[in-house]
């Protein structure tokens, strides 16, 4: 009685308790599951992405940035110097609605044009456009702080109109504080060339950075160097609170390793000298181009080597592309009677001739398969190796070159480094032409003997002229002080700078003897050259040019002028080249007062004074 | 079975040495001694604990608080440097614009009107002679620069359009001696003297005009001819 009572009752209390328990259970169940799933999830799947994400989070990555090098010249006045600078970046997604008023106040701020920072404060489905690039870090930090400040401005006053109540002032000051608050800056260092076009052709300029904002070097030392010069990142990586380091937070650092300075053999002022100068002789003379070199006679150092048209590396957009190239180094010519000097050099190391040797010249010299006349109508002279020299004779260097063994000359030319790139630093350098052994005819070593038919850069022909300056020993030309490590992975410079012996002492005295008389009143075909005081020995070259177009001679002609001072004791070798003078000059005319101002200002800088000796009396012709 | 060992002992004992046993028995025969209940005051352990917790955390709190006053200080001075060590490139930037050899150029022989010396004169301090020849100031530097040049697109050839109309007679005759028109070569800064045709033809020199009035010419004899 009692117990079925009991069972009666027990069912409905019992049930309704079980069904609650048991629900529960499973609910509690699901939800475990949920988060056994989620534990699996975390934990067995990615772990380490979770992991990386729980440390990223609060933590900052800073990149250090290497600083670039400079590149200065051999007093260390930079040419290219690297300075602080920042970018703007818009946020579109919140600079959008109120474009205008923020691309007026840029525009105004940051010298950016108007309407393009406008379209860039509009661009859809963007959170990231460039509004200006390498600003000063001065100018972008003041005009960052001052949006900054209208940005909190906005938002102060937003939370007044919140206070009363209004809806629509609010919506407009809260939309005016985001878009001030949509302008960030980023690192993105200037890169300055404080002389602006000084050594333009040979220093490079940086174009505009790379997305990732690396360093882009267009052109010059800044791309063959760019690795020297740029180093190594480093980075930092610390957590923060409310902007600030956390101090006991974690936080790493790996040093970044600066860019090494570039020091070149350049000497500053002197290379703007002989710019100007090369400028001024190419503007007068009506030509299309123009090369000056300065050397250092004892060291091979390039003291200067300008190129006309050059360009402002500040401002490379303003000129073409084909002036960014350094002529000197990237465009062969053929060289003219400049060669002379080198041939006769040879002969008299040889021993066939000295600089007294007679010759007979005749007006026209029938060779093989032309004849060769000189640019002078004469009738037969009697001329010694030194007047050949001092008037430019070619039939008079073609007779004596004809003393030449086979091979002979060729060897010597090779000794004197043509045909074979100087390896200073300069990108794109061409090697000239030495016609090789199998196209060396008699006919080719007549014209190569007063030099056509045979192409140089301008520093080969600095340097081997400067071999008869240096006693006959030829001295590697250098752009970079100490040693520097290419791009290409060529240790150049004045370290790995090498000497050797190409002719005598005496061959190389015999033929300065010779190139003074080149610079004589009376005798010689350039007085102009001469400089105040000093003996000079030099030579001018006046060559017939080939065109680009017929790739033949077209008329048109090289001018030059080559030489050293002082003429006994020489310490600085120049050599001027102008292409195309419409003005009807030669070397002497052209090139040599070029040549003259040049060397007066380089002796004048070093103060070099006159060795006080009298000046060759060679004579010139024989009777 | 227990009762005879100790007898044993005991006799055994007394034989040896009565009294150190004794004594050993003696001691061995503990009693329970009553407790002393010795109350250490709890109040200053308490106090002393709270003390040290109290102090402990407040010196944490206040460690903590001066690390972050001090990353603080940080973090603007760090600003600070930064700002001024970009003032100090600026003015670094600045002063290497000035020192810029163009502009000394310039600056020398336009306001203070400076030429290039001449050849120097040497004066030897050991033998106290003078050599070298006093050379004339040389010419001026040419420090004009080179005009930038156009890009194509600001640069563009100029657009010939053969316009075949009727050209009065007279017109023609007249054109190539128009004032202004000889020896201009270029169409870039002469657009406001114009011949004042409103032609748009402002630069163009006289034969190319006069070109154009024979090919309009032809033109027109060409237009007429299949009529």
């Amino acid at each position: 009685m009692s117990r079925t009572r009991q069972q009666r009752l027990r069912p409905r209390t019992r049930g309704s308790s079980d069904v609650r328990m048991r629900s529960g259970f499973i609910l509690i169940a699901i939800v475990l599951s949920f988060f056994g799933a989620r534990l699996v999830q975390l934990q067995g799947l990615d772990p380490r992405e979770y992991a990386a994400m729980a440390a990223a989070d609060g933590s900052v990555t800073v990149t250090l940035p290497a600083e670039r090098g400079d590149i200065l010249d051999r007093n260390g006045e930079p040419l290219a110097d690297s300075a602080a600078g920042l970018m703007v970046i818009a946020d579109p997604a919140l600079t959008a609605p109120r474009a205008t008023e923020l691309a007026k106040f840029l525009s105004t701020r940051l010298a950016v044009d108007y309407f393009r920072t406008l379209e860039r404060l509009r661009v859809e489905d963007s959170r990231y456009q460039y509004i200006a690039r390498q600003v000063p870090a001065r100018i972008v930090s003041t005009v960052i702080d001052e949006a900054r400040a209208r940005a909190s401005d906005a938002a102060e006053q937003a939370l007044e109109a919140e206070r009363d109540g209004d809806e629509e002032a609010l919506a407009e000051l809260e939309e005016i504080a985001d878009a001030y608050n949509g302008l960030s800056t980023e690192r993105d260092p200037v890169r300055v060339y404080p002389a602006g076009d000084v050594a333009a052709n040979l220093v490079g300029f940086l174009g505009t950075p790379n997305p990732d904002g690396s360093a882009k070097p267009s052109a010059g030392f800044e791309s063959m160097f760019n690795s020297y010069l740029a180093g190594t990142d480093g980075e930092t990586s610390y957590q923060v609170g409310a902007g600030n380091k956390i101090p006991l937070g974690d936080s790493t650092i790996v040093e970044p390793t600066d860019g090494r300075d570039l020091v070149t053999t350049i000497d500053r002022d002197l290379q703007f000298f002989t710019q100007r100068i090369v400028r001024q002789t190419v503007r007068q003379s009506g030509g299309e181009s123009g090369i000056g070199v300065v050397m250092d006679t004892r060291t091979g150092d390039i003291l200067a080597l300008a190129d006309d048209p050059t360009y402002d590396l500040n401002k490379p957009d303003e000129a073409s592309e084909d002036d960014y190239k350094s002529r000197a180094m990237t465009d062969v010519y053929e060289p003219g009677s400049v060669e002379k000097v080198l041939t006769v050099a040879g002969l008299i190391d040889a021993g066939k001739v000295t600089n007294r040797t007679r010759l007979l010249v005749p007006g026209r010299l029938d060779r093989q398969d032309r004849s060769i006349g000189d640019y002078f109508d004469h009738g037969l002279l009697r001329l010694t190796l030194a007047g050949v020299i001092a008037k430019s004779s070619n039939i008079g260097t073609v007779l004596a070159a004809d003393k030449f063994e086979d091979g002979q000359l060729r060897d010597y030319l090779t000794r004197f480094g043509l045909g074979q790139r100087t390896n200073i630093g300069v990108g794109g350098e061409t090697a000239g032409l030495l016609p090789d052994d199998s196209m060396w005819t008699s006919q080719t070593q007549d014209r190569i003997a007063f030099g056509q038919s045979l192409s140089v850069n301008a520093v080969q022909m600095t340097a081997a002229v400067n071999t008869i300056a240096n006693d006959g020993v030829r001295i590697d030309p250098s752009l970079i002080k100490g040693s520097a490590t290419t791009d290409e992975g060529t240790e150049v410079g004045t370290d790995v700078a090498t000497t050797r012996r190409v002719v005598s002492d005496d061959a190389a005295h015999q033929t300065m003897l010779m190139m003074e008389r080149v610079l004589d009143p009376e005798e010689g075909v350039a007085p102009g050259a001469a400089v105040p005081g000093y003996r000079v020995a030099g030579k001018t070259g006046t060559a017939q040019r080939v065109g680009e177009e017929c790739g033949c001679y077209d008329g048109t002609f090289t001018v030059s002028f080559a030489g050293f001072a002082p003429a006994d004791d020489p310490r600085f070798t120049v050599y001027v080249v102008v292409q195309d003078p419409t003005n009807g000059g030669g070397g002497g005319s052209v090139a040599g007062p070029a040549f003259s101002r040049i060397m007066s200002y380089a002796l004048r800088r070093y103060a070099v004074p006159p060795t006080g000796t009298p000046a060759s009396r060679l004579p010139v012709e024989w009777r | 079975m227990s009762s005879p060992a100790p007898a044993t002992v005991r006799s055994r004992l007394s034989t040896q040495g009565r009294g150190l046993a004794g004594a050993a028995v003696e001691r061995a025969r503990l009693t329970v001694v009553p407790r002393r209940r010795t109350r250490a005051p709890k109040v200053p352990f308490v106090t002393l604990v709270s003390l040290l917790l109290l102090a402990g955390v407040v010196g944490l709190l206040l460690f903590n608080t001066s690390m972050q006053q001090a990353s603080f200080t940080t973090t603007a001075l760090q600003e600070r440097a930064t700002n001024l060590a970009a003032r100090e490139q600026a003015l670094e930037m600045e002063l290497e614009e000035l020192r810029d050899p163009q502009r000394l150029a310039a600056e020398a022989q336009r306001r203070f009107g400076m030429e290039p010396a001449g050849a120097p004169l040497f004066l030897s301090l050991e033998s106290g002679k003078v050599t070298g020849e006093r050379g004339e100031p040389a010419e001026r530097l040419d420090l004009v620069p080179d005009q930038p040049t156009r890009p194509g697109v600001l640069d563009p050839a100029p657009i010939v359009t053969t316009v075949f109309g009727d050209v009065p007679a007279d017109q023609v005759a007249h054109q190539p001696g128009q004032p202004g028109q000889p020896g201009q070569s270029g169409n870039r800064d002469d657009t406001a003297r114009g011949n004042g045709q409103g032609r748009g033809e402002t630069g163009r020199t006289g034969s190319q005009q006069q070109q154009q009035s024979q090919e309009q010419q032809q033109g027109q004899q060409q237009q007429r001819s299949p009529r």
